[in-house]
Parts: C-alpha cells; sequence; structure tokens
C-alpha cells in the first residue's frame, strides 16, 4: 500500500513568550491509500492543527511532512494551493458553501478551477450528487437546504476530483446524531465502494467506533492508535 | 462561472449595491449635468462676443495690440476676404473700425467707443441687432447714421432720428467731429456696451477718422464652428505670410475673456473634484465592507486550491458591475437632462432680472447645455477608472488573509 501521509516529529507552536503554545509535541504518522481513519481528542488537543498542517494550509514549526509523496516544506505558496485543488478534498465542520452557488454549482467548483469541460463536469457532480443522496436538490441554494443536505453537498465537492485524501475536521459536530449516523454511514459506504481515502477528526464516541483506524490525540500527542 | 459568481456576489447584499450603483450614477450625473451647462453658456457666450466683436479669429496690425487705436491700421484687400471665406468653415468675415471718441448732444457729452461695421454683415452676426429697443439696426444704404445704446441715449437724451456730434482725432492726429443721427436704441442688459458703445456704418467711420478704402483696424472671422478655430487659424496665417499682418485667435483678442472662462472652469473643477471624491469615498467603503465580511468565503475557497489571482479576478470583476452599471446610469441620466437642457434651454431671466455680464459682455438669460459624445466618454471613463482603482485595496485586502485564522 502506498502512503499517502507521512509525518515524522511534527511540532507546531502558536505566539512566543508567555502566550506560547505547543499544539503539537511530536506527532509521528502514516497514513495509507484507502484508509478510514479518526483522530478523536477533546477541545485544543490540537485536532485542528494537525489536518491544517496535513492540508497545506498550515506549515508546521519542525517536522517532515509528506502529502502524496510531496513534502510541504519545499513547496511554495502556489505549488500547495495546487495540491489542495488536485489532490485533497476538505469538509469542514460548518459546511462553508459558497452561498451565491447552487448545490450543484458548489460541487462543481473545484472541477471549474481544474478547468474540466463544462459538460464532462455536469455529468460528473450530478453523478457524485446522486451518490451523496441530493437527487432533485441540485439547484437549490445552501439556505435552502438543512445541515445534513450541505454537508452532503460539502462531501459531493470534496470527493468529486476524486482527491488521494480527504480531511473532514469534525464533519458531524454541527448537525444532530442521527444526522450524523448517516453522514458518517456516506462516508463510509464511498469508502468502501470508491477507495476514498477519509482522514477527519472527532470528539463524538459514535463517530469513533464506526472508524477503521482510531488516533487519539491529547495535549498534541497521539498516545493511541489501533485499528477496529 | 467566476462571471457568474461575481454577479450574483453583488446582488448578495441588494440594498448595498443599489446605493453604490446610485452613488456612482449621481455623482456621474451631476458631473456630466454641470459640465455640460458650464460649457454651453461659455460656447454660448463665447460666440455671441465674437460675433460683436472681431470675430473667432482676428486680422489685424502686428502692432495694434501694443497699443490699441485707430491710426493702427491696416489694409484688408478684398482679394484676401474672398480667400477667407472660401475657406470651409468659415461662416462670414467682417471689417471693422475700432475708434474712440465724445459723443456730444444738447444734453451733455459722453466718451464712447465707436465701431464701424458693415451693415449688411453685422445683420446677420451682431447680437446688437437682436436687442434693438427702439427705432431700428443700421443698413448698407443708411450714410451719417448710428445705433446707441440705452444708457447713452438716456444721458445724452437722444431719442430715435435725433442729432449728434461726434468728436474725434483723426489718424494724421487732427481734431475732427461729425455730425450723424440715432437710427435705433438697443439694449443688451451690459451697462458698459449700453452706456458707452456706438455702432455707425463702415463708410461713416472711414470719413470720421480719415481712412482710404480698404482701411480697417481688424477683419474678423467668424466660424461656422468654433472647433474649426484652429485649422483656418493655421491656413489664414499662410494666406498672409507675405504681409505685415498678424492672425490672433479671439482668447488673444479678448483675453479678460479667456482668462474668466479658465479661471470659471478652474473653479467648477474644484467642486466637482470635491463631489467626486465623497462619492468615491462611499464606493471604497461599500466595496471595502463586502470583503470584509466575504474573508471567511474567500478562506473557504482558497483552501479548496483557487488561485489566488483569480479571486482577485472575481473581486475586480464585481466592481466592474458596479462599475459599469453606476457610469451607464449616471450617463444616461446626466446625459439626457443634459441634452434637455441643450435642446430645450432654460430661461433664467425671472431669476436674473437684470441679467448678468462677464467683463463687461452680457450673457444670455437663456441658457444651453453642451454635450458632446467627448464629455460623456471622459466623465464616464474616469469614474469607471476610479472604481476600478479603488477595488485594488479591497481586492489585496482578500488574498492576503490567513486561511487557518478564518476558518478556525
Ligand atoms: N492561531 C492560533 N494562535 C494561537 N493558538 C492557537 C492557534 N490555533 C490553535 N491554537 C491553540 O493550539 C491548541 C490546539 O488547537 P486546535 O488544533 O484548534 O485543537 P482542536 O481542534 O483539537 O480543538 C489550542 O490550545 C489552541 O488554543
Ligand atoms: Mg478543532
Amino acid at each position: 500500500m502506498t502512503n499517502i501521509v507521512s509525518l515524522q516529529k511534527v511540532t507546531k507552536d502558536y505566539g512566543e513568550g508567555d502566550a506560547l503554545t505547543h499544539a503539537l509535541r511530536g506527532v509521528d504518522l502514516m497514513v495509507e491509500a484507502g484508509e478510514f481513519t479518526a483522530m478523536a481528542g477533546p477541545s485544543g488537543s490540537g485536532k485542528s492543527t494537525l489536518l491544517n498542517i496535513i492540508g497545506g494550509l498550515d506549515r508546521p514549526t519542525a517536522g517532515r511532512v509528506e502529502v502524496d509523496g510531496r513534502e510541504i516544506n519545499t513547496l511554495s505558496k502556489t505549488d500547495l494551493s495546487l495540491l489542495r485543488r488536485d489532490r485533497i478534498g476538505f469538509i469542514f465542520q460548518s459546511y462553508n458553501l459558497i452561498p451565491v452557488l447552487t448545490a450543484l454549482e458548489n460541487a462543481e467548483y473545484v472541477l471549474m478551477l481544474q478547468g474540466i469541460p463544462n459538460a464532462e463536469r455536469r455529468e460528473r457532480v450530478r453523478e457524485v450528487l446522486k451518490e451523496v443522496g441530493l437527487e432533485g436538490l441540485e439547484n437549490r441554494y445552501p439556505r435552502q437546504l438543512s445541515g445534513g443536505q450541505q454537508q452532503r453537498v460539502a462531501i459531493a465537492r470534496a470527493i468529486v476530483s476524486e482527491p488521494a485524501l480527504v480531511l473532514a475536521d469534525e464533519p458531524t459536530a454541527n448537525v444532530d446524531s442521527d444526522t450524523g449516523k448517516s453522514l458518517l454511514d456516506l462516508m463510509r459506504r464511498l469508502n468502501e465502494t470508491k477507495g476514498v481515502t477519509f482522514f477527519f477528526s472527532t470528539h463524538e464516541e459514535a463517530v469513533m467506533k464506526r472508524a477503521r483506524r482510531l488516533l487519539q490525540i491529547r495535549d498534541g500527542v497521539i498516545f493511541n492508535d489501533q485499528a477496529h | 462561472m467566476i462571471v457568474r459568481l461575481a454577479w450574483r456576489s453583488i446582488w448578495r447584499n441588494r440594498r448595498r449595491t443599489l446605493i453604490t450603483i446610485i452613488s456612482i450614477g449621481f455623482g456621474l450625473a451631476c458631473t456630466v449635468f454641470f459640465i455640460a451647462i458650464a460649457e454651453g453658456v461659455y460656447a454660448q457666450f463665447i460666440d455671441q462676443v465674437v460675433r460683436m466683436q472681431a470675430g473667432h479669429i482676428t486680422l489685424e496690425s502686428p502692432r495694434y495690440r501694443s497699443g490699441p487705436a485707430v491710426d493702427i491700421w491696416f489694409e484688408a484687400p478684398e482679394s484676401l476676404r474672398s480667400q477667407i471665406e472660401r475657406l470651409p468653415q468659415v461662416e462670414r468675415t467682417k471689417l471693422i473700425i475700432l475708434g474712440q471718441g465724445i459723443a456730444r448732444s444738447a444734453s451733455g457729452d459722453v466718451s464712447v467707443t465707436l465701431m464701424g461695421i458693415e451693415p449688411s454683415v453685422e445683420l446677420h452676426t451682431s447680437p446688437v441687432v437682436r436687442h434693438m429697443v427702439e427705432g431700428r439696426y443700421l443698413n448698407n444704404q443708411d450714410g451719417p447714421w448710428v445705433v446707441i445704446g440705452s444708457g447713452l441715449a438716456k444721458r445724452l437724451k437722444l431719442g430715435v432720428g435725433k442729432k449728434m456730434v461726434i468728436t474725434t482725432n483723426d489718424i494724421a492726429g487732427n481734431l475732427v467731429d461729425e455730425l450723424c443721427r440715432v437710427r435705433g436704441i438697443f439694449k443688451t442688459g451690459s451697462v458698459e456696451i449700453d452706456g458707452y458703445f456706438i455702432q455707425a456704418p463702415i463708410a461713416f467711420a472711414r470719413r470720421l477718422f480719415d481712412l482710404p478704402e480698404e482701411g480697417a483696424t481688424q477683419l474678423g472671422v467668424v466660424l461656422k464652428t468654433p472647433q474649426a478655430q484652429e485649422a483656418v487659424l493655421q491656413k489664414t496665417r499662410t494666406m498672409v505670410s507675405q504681409q505685415d499682418i498678424a492672425v490672433l485667435p479671439w482668447q488673444e483678442v479678448i483675453p479678460e475673456i479667456a482668462s474668466y472662462i479658465k479661471l470659471d472652469r478652474g473653479s467648477n473643477l474644484i467642486f466637482q473634484a470635491i463631489l467626486v471624491f465623497l462619492i468615491l469615498f462611499t464606493i471604497f467603503n461599500t466595496i471595502l465592507m463586502s470583503v470584509l465580511e466575504r474573508q471567511r468565503e474567500f478562506a473557504v475557497v482558497l483552501a479548496l486550491g483557487t488561485n489566488p489571482l483569480l479571486l482577485r479576478l472575481q473581486i475586480l470583476m464585481e466592481s466592474v458591475y458596479l462599475g459599469l452599471i453606476g457610469c451607464a446610469l449616471g450617463l444616461v441620466v446626466g446625459g439626457l437632462a443634459a441634452w434637455a437642457v441643450q435642446v430645450w434651454g432654460i430661461d433664467l431671466s425671472s431669476l436674473l432680472e437684470k441679467g448678468f455680464t462677464i467683463s463687461g459682455f452680457a450673457v444670455s438669460t437663456k441658457m444651453h447645455a453642451r454635450v458632446t459624445i467627448g464629455l460623456l466618454l471622459g466623465t464616464g471613463g474616469l469614474v469607471f477608472a476610479a472604481t476600478l482603482i479603488l477595488s485594488l485595496i479591497p481586492m489585496h485586502r482578500a488574498t492576503r488573509l490567513s486561511i487557518v485564522d478564518q476558518l478556525r
């Protein structure tokens, strides 16, 4: 199996002097293609920080970060932007859809950035929206959708470009537990049928249970790593 | 898609967008309207003055300006006149003799400016003709007859048909006088012209000043359109290059008017600049606000891998839309309003019952605006460009944000 993510002794500090915070204190981690991994930990344990670093949104203070075979530290801002566009899908806690675009257009957005022709774009997006259970809602704007539906659009947006890795920061934290469960079922199914690699954070028991691999993080250190 | 995004984004806050568009439109409309009115007044005024005086372009002795007097006369041959009149941009030429003298009646005497004119030409050009209040204007058959202003008529207690004597020095310096009669009385609204200005047939003036046939102080060229001035000036200068004749634009013949207009334009410009500045400030604010409140959204699209340049392009497009709609609105409203005033005019005689004068020349109280494509494109382009320039700072702000901080 190929390594999608490889972290060695990654640390991240915020602030300086009295305000100095060690958000990550030496994280070593490998994620392989096809994994469905959850990272659990209390609030402030460093989950978002770690996801941001893996996603190329932030740089580590020290340590080595490799994503899809590329060393983050050697990449320019533009290269990082391209890496995110082409190889990584993002799902955020608060959906973060573009309010002036319809469900279809939101899901289409990354393909548009990639310069994929209109017709092909539409076809792929429709298929994916169907897959996430939004058939018939393609032309709704985010404000016309429920939280769960919006997060489905976000999932469609993240996977439609077939990235090597989908990062999700507490994707179920903003929805009720039933909706959260069905979102997780959806991601799990996409992982199993299409081989999408998911790496997500959570602090909910129910979510942890559905992961195939569970990492536990506290105070910026991963102290437990087990397969389910 | 960026185009769509930009278009939909500006309509997200409909109220703010409308306010922005209306400010752009209103500012531009006001600017266009006021400049058009001012330009219309200038053009109308210049036209009247040059027609009454020595034309858009004046031919005279090169020494006349340094000591304007009737003894600095020159010879304007008929052949030169017809050569100039053959130029397509020329409406007509007018020969004048300008001198000083004293007008005397039984009731007193007044120092006056006497202008010898060709009645048949002047009938078509001079605003004096339109301002006759008693008697009639001169014609070519009139011998020792003059028209005088209402102020002068009052001072000398003269009516139509009454006698007066003009005393002056002829070109040799001899003291001479001539008897003449009043053919008509005009009232232009200008104290200087109505009180101290006399017109007489040019033949009478020649006899008075003892000038030869074809002798005059000025040959004026009246143009069909003022825009032709530079071209005609060049051509006329070539025609007289071998002769001892100066060819001057009206700006040099009546410099006080040219500088008045320049000054007036300048002060208008300051007023307009302040107006435009205030409006640009509103635009800047709304664009900046619309960018600042979307920082999180921008962070999301940047996180998804949007090229920052593309994001800037989107914000620029939003300003392009605002600018285009606003400028179109402003040009249509301002242009139509000004155009209406150009066609129908505004009669200000009720507001300005006494009329007003610039450097002693009466200004018509009926104002006509002057809208030109140049004015519309110039002001519109300027405001549009300013809108785009103002969006550069917000545009820059949008892509300089920290994605991680915005998404937290
Ligand atoms: N931009 C920042 N500046 C300062 N401190 C930060 C910043 N981001 C995160 N931290 C700190 O780093 C630690 C880890 O935060 P985070 O990764 O957001 O935790 P989690 O996502 O697990 O709740 C926390 O103590 C948080 O206060
Ligand atoms: Mg977090």
